[in-house]
């Protein structure tokens, strides 16, 4: 067993684990609060990628501070999403929600095609290819930016839901949505905003990314089923779950491969788990996490 | 008899005599046509009875195909058989989903996730398979012989989609009729009753399952002979899974004739606007258009279309 | 004189022969077609849009090209008329799609990229006796089922693993280099797996003095390689053997940088990623010395500089590469077998294309032939290295533009970026 490898899969599984957090965290908000299953996450990241990138090319200004920007289009984004869309399925039964958000992950991604092209864009900016080194160990410094900006994000996404009145709202909402209209609330406003603060997240953690990742229109389906699986690992509803979900399942499938494969010859036998099949791991652990502790790690507000 | 029985019956004779009137290419589109709607019915036999939504219906398409070819490929047993041997395995994994999603109580998002995962899983161990072919896909010999359910025109493979059409139709008449039928409808009518009346409600859930997936997989040895290339990345994925569910949803789930509407619907849509948007240097833009109209279709009529017409007549 | 009548005109033998050169002579003139038309299957829209778009845009140059050189001339100068269809990288959609453009009265069809979808439209045009002309897809399985109807201009999985021992002995011989410490990875595709594959076993079967460390695939659509390179890095190879997509080349070279990985090169067995101009864009100094065996252009060749030249111009930015240079060269290869059988009948069509022998200095290569599987037999693939910011013929020495570099002089990270 390499054990340099292994802590070095570990330290980078975990920093892509924040990045997925982020992700994630968008959807906990979405399904959290509406319980709607929002099939388009993915494509929405790709739109904030895009948004990031081409401030990029045009002011030069880095993804780690346009990713605000890319927020804030998000957001609008998002909100229009839930006040035109996603109000009116709101109450429809899981099946009949997962078509028009399917949909509309289709007019995102080529949408995106139609505007940025298909090519796969790596675009240079300041820290995209800046490592630090810890004795033997490499840290990848965007990954360790996006990782410290997504907590520092999922930290005022926490306090604006506990501390501000629309926060308060929409928790309200959530909790009891039939009595938050009984007093008053705009509901659909509130789902609205909801929605636009999920896009929002998921905007930043795009803007987030473009440094790291090569981007094109089609990337973002995996992602959609990524965070999903983080969610429910981590709890629905439940933001700090999010995160510690997107770390749990970073590491587990940067190591499990090698991990496995340790064991695997360790028990004699001559068998390789093949990194090509790294998202089973990911997959699994949703499967048992659904079986002994479906409300997740840190659920438990809702059955 | 009753206005429906009647167009049915009107329909489906014009739907015998069509062929010598069409063109290849529009007997292709006629083929998808019933295909997916004889997957939709498939899929519908879970959800409309069961209630929970399955998003990993690809996997047990896949496993069909696969057994059947295998078969093929070993014993050179005709897919007409082995079909139904990929039935059975199908049906068995599906008993494995229906375990651990009826056994724990799964409901709604995680019931659907649990398929999605047992999808994926099932695509990516495929994947590696090299007997299937692994990343390489499995190209299927084109012998076009009748035994092996090949042919070399587009008439025969008409009949036959048509013919598994019918068959699921049968199937769904069927088991309405039958005792089996009865606590599956007292299930879908309301599942607390039925237990509290002392109805095997997990047995039934299980049969239902069952049925579903075994029916599934019939339609994947077909897909094998007419397509000549099975690769888990096309023919597993989700978004496979989602082509399935789409026609059901919108003819209107639960119904029998639903998933025969919506494929009828869907189908020449995506073909319509594949063919009349797909222009140079606007590439992708015929898939936007379809993106909305999913969206407007469902917007518009969240029952399924058979619901409204319904209404209508 | 008795009054020419109709009757009596038609009763003397000359008047039937000038009654039947009238009647006959206009369905002369329309029995030669205006437009032929031609059925492209790509995938313009999907995971590999950006290669299909590459490809549709060659298929089309050339059907303009010949077109503005006069169509077809044995046919009356008839012109060439493309039928676009996007198959979305699925098969069923290529399968329909094609159908709908044999409907549209294509002659013969040209494509796909994907040897999946090859395989489905391959099918199809056996049981619709239509040709069918392969212009990039390399599993070797297509042309082993016996169809009598399908054509592939492109090189097969082994024509490549021969080529890169040939140029590898070579370099190492050149530059003194007994044995090369190497690590092979591929993209979990169809094509990555069998170009891996394939130069592996060859590598074992002549026992090649590289030393395969390890063999490593990675899932498609990949998008994070932190992972894999970790482990490159702890086996220390010398040179590392990639098979890529557009996407993961990028992350792979930007992952050995950031782990500073030391390399004597990157020598791509026959993979894609490596020599597109967005990889050149992107990877700037990074993409300096990265070496591919792939069937590229012939940089020494006339047709080339006049096709590029236009290429370039219509799409800036963008040149002719394996892909686009291919596509090009398929529609030429249909062309020429129309102009032999001077018919757009299908079995006039597929006997003319058994005969090709096609000259061309578009591509590294010989003439255009099919053998009895309907391979290209001169299909030929040529050492390219990317020098200055430009992809270059290195090898062999008579296509080369430029002499190769190896080892590379300066790390990843020593290239001031």
């Amino acid at each position: 067993m390499n054990v340099t490898l292994l802590l070095q899969l570990a330290v980078s599984g975990f920093l892509l684990g924040g990045v997925y957090s982020l992700i994630a965290l968008g959807l906990s908000l979405i399904f959290g609060v509406m319980k709607v299953i929002n099939f388009a996450h993915g494509e929405m990241m790709v739109w904030g990628m895009y948004v990031a990138y081409t401030l990029l090319l045009w002011t030069g200004v880095d993804p780690f501070l346009s990713f605000l920007v890319s927020a804030a289009c998000l957001f609008l984004l998002g909100y229009a999403l839930q006040r035109t869309v996603v109000n009116r399925i709101i109450d429809f039964p899981e099946a009949m929600q997962v078509l028009p958000l399917v949909g509309m992950g289709m007019v995102f991604e080529n949408s995106a095609r139609l505007v940025w092209g298909p090519d796969y864009i790596s675009p240079r900016s300041r820290f995209s290819l800046s490592s630090l080194s810890l004795g033997d160990l490499m840290i990848d410094v965007p990954k360790l930016l996006a990782f410290s900006l997504a907590i520092i994000i999922t930290i005022a996404v926490l306090l604006f839901l506990k501390k501000t009145d629309t926060g308060k709202a929409i928790r309200a909402a959530a909790d009891n949505r039939t009595g938050a209209l009984l007093v008053g609330t705009d509901v659909n406003r509130i789902y609205a905003v909801c929605f636009g603060i999920g896009a929002a997240c998921v905007g930043a953690a795009g803007g987030l990314l473009v440094p790291i990742m090569p981007l094109s229109p089609h990337i973002g389906a995996p992602f959609t089923l990524l965070s999903f699986i983080i969610v429910i690992l981590g709890g629905m509803g439940s933001l700090s779950g999010a995160m510690v979900g997107g770390l749990i399942i970073g590491v587990a499938e940067s190591i499990g491969p090698e991990l496995i494969t340790s064991l695997f010859h360790g028990a004699g036998l001559d068998l390789d788990f093949p990194h090509t099949m790294k998202q089973v791991v990911s997959f699994f652990i949703l499967i048992v996490i659904m079986l002994l502790r479906p409300q997740g790690i840190f659920g438990g507000r809702r059955g | 008899m009753k206005k429906t029985t009647l167009i049915s019956i009107l329909g489906f004779l014009i739907l015998l005599v069509l062929p010598r009137f069409l063109s290849s290419y529009t007997l292709g589109v006629f083929i998808l046509i019933f295909y997916y709607a004889y997957l939709g019915q498939s899929w519908n036999i879970l959800t409309g009875y069961t209630g929970v939504i399955s998003l990993g219906h690809s996997l047990y398409v896949g496993i069909g195909a696969y057994t059947a070819t295998y078969l093929v490929m070993t014993l050179g047993l005709s897919p007409w058989i082995g079909m139904w041997v990929g039935g059975i395995v199908a049906g068995g994994i599906g008993l494995v989903v229906g375990y651990l999603g009826f056994r724990f109580g799964l409901k709604g998002v995680y019931f659907v996730l649990l398929t999605i995962a047992f999808a994926e899983i099932g695509r990516l161990v495929i994947l590696h398979l090299k007997v299937f072919g692994s990343f390489q896909g499995l190209f299927i010999a084109p012998t076009f012989t009748f035994v092996n359910l090949q042919f070399k025109e587009n008439i025969p493979y008409y009949y036959i989609a048509l013919g598994y059409v019918i068959f699921s139709l049968v199937v769904v008449r069927l088991i309405e009729r039958s005792k089996i039928g009865r606590y599956l409808v007292a299930l879908r009518e309301d599942e607390d009753a039925a237990e509290s009346l002392g109805v095997d409600v997990f047995k039934y859930k299980m049969i239902a399952i069952f049925i579903s997936a075994f029916m599934t997989s019939l339609g994947g040895a077909f897909y094998a002979n007419y397509i000549y290339y099975l690769h888990p990345g096309t023919m597993m994925s989700m978004a496979s899974s989602i082509e399935i569910i789409l026609r059901p949803i919108i003819g209107g789930m639960g119904t029998v004739l639903g998933p025969v509407i919506g494929s009828f619907l869907i189908t020449p849509l995506a073909e319509l606007s594949r063919s009349y948007f797909s222009k140079a240097g606007y590439e992708g833009l015929h898939l936007v258009i379809y993106g909305f109209l999913l969206v407007a279709v469902v917007l518009f009529f969240p029952r399924g279309v058979i619901a409204y017409i319904k209404k209508r007549v | 004189m008795k009054k020419l009548s109709r009757k009596t005109f038609l009763r003397r033998p000359w008047g039937v022969g000038v009654m039947a050169i009238i009647l006959v002579f206009p369905s002369l003139l329309f029995s030669q077609p205006k437009e032929i038309p031609i059925g492209s299957v790509q995938a313009v829209t999907g995971v590999i849009s950006d290669i299909g778009i590459a490809m549709r845009r060659g298929n089309q140059l050339a059907v303009d090209d010949i077109n503005a050189r006069g169509g077809i001339k044995s046919m009356g100068g008839a012109k060439l008329k493309l039928l676009l269809a996007d198959y979305e990288a699925k098969e069923e959609v290529a399968r329909s799609e094609s159908e709908r453009l044999i409907k549209e009265g294509a002659v013969c069809l040209v494509g796909p990229f994907l040897s999946g979808a090859a395989m489905t439209v391959a099918t199809l045009c056996e049981q619709r006796s239509i040709p069918f002309v392969i212009d990039v897809a390399a599993a070797d399985d297509i042309t082993q089922k016996g169809f009598k109807h399908t054509f592939r201009t492109f090189a097969i999985s082994t024509n490549f693993a021969n080529n890169m021992l040939l140029y590898m002995t070579q370099i190492m011989k050149e530059k003194n280099v007994s044995r090369i410490r190497g690590v092979v990875t591929n993209t979990g595709d169809l094509f990555g797996r069998v170009q891996g594959a394939t130069f592996l076993k060859f590598v074992k079967e002549k026992k090649f003095p590289i030393d395969v460390l390890a063999h490593i695939e990675y899932p498609l659509g990949i998008q994070d390689l932190s992972a894999e390179v970790s482990k490159i890095k702890t086996l220390k190879p010398d040179v590392l053997f990639p098979i890529t997509r557009p996407g993961d080349a990028k992350l792979m070279v930007t992952e050995l940088y950031k782990q500073r990985v030391p390399l004597m090169g990157i020598l791509g067995p026959g993979s894609p990623g490596l020599y597109e101009p967005e990889f050149i864009r992107d990877m700037k100094a990074l993409s300096e010395y990265v070496m591919d065996n792939v069937p590229w252009v012939n940089p020494k060749g006339k047709m080339y500089a006049e096709v590029n030249a236009r290429f370039s111009k219509l799409y800036p930015g963008k040149y002719i590469d394996t892909n686009s240079g291919y596509a090009y060269l398929a529609v030429m290869v249909i062309a020429d077998a129309l102009e032999r059988a001077k018919s757009t009948k299908s079995a006039d069509l597929v006997a003319a294309l058994r005969k090709t022998y096609l000259r061309q200095d578009l591509m590294v290569g010989g003439a255009v032939t099919f053998d009895a599987k309907g391979d290209n037999s001169n299909a030929d693939s040529a050492m390219i290295q990317i020098q200055g910011g430009a992809v270059k013929v290195v090898l062999p020495d008579k296509a080369a533009e430029a002499k190769y570099v190896f080892p590379w002089p300066k790390q990843l990270w020593d290239r001031g970026m």
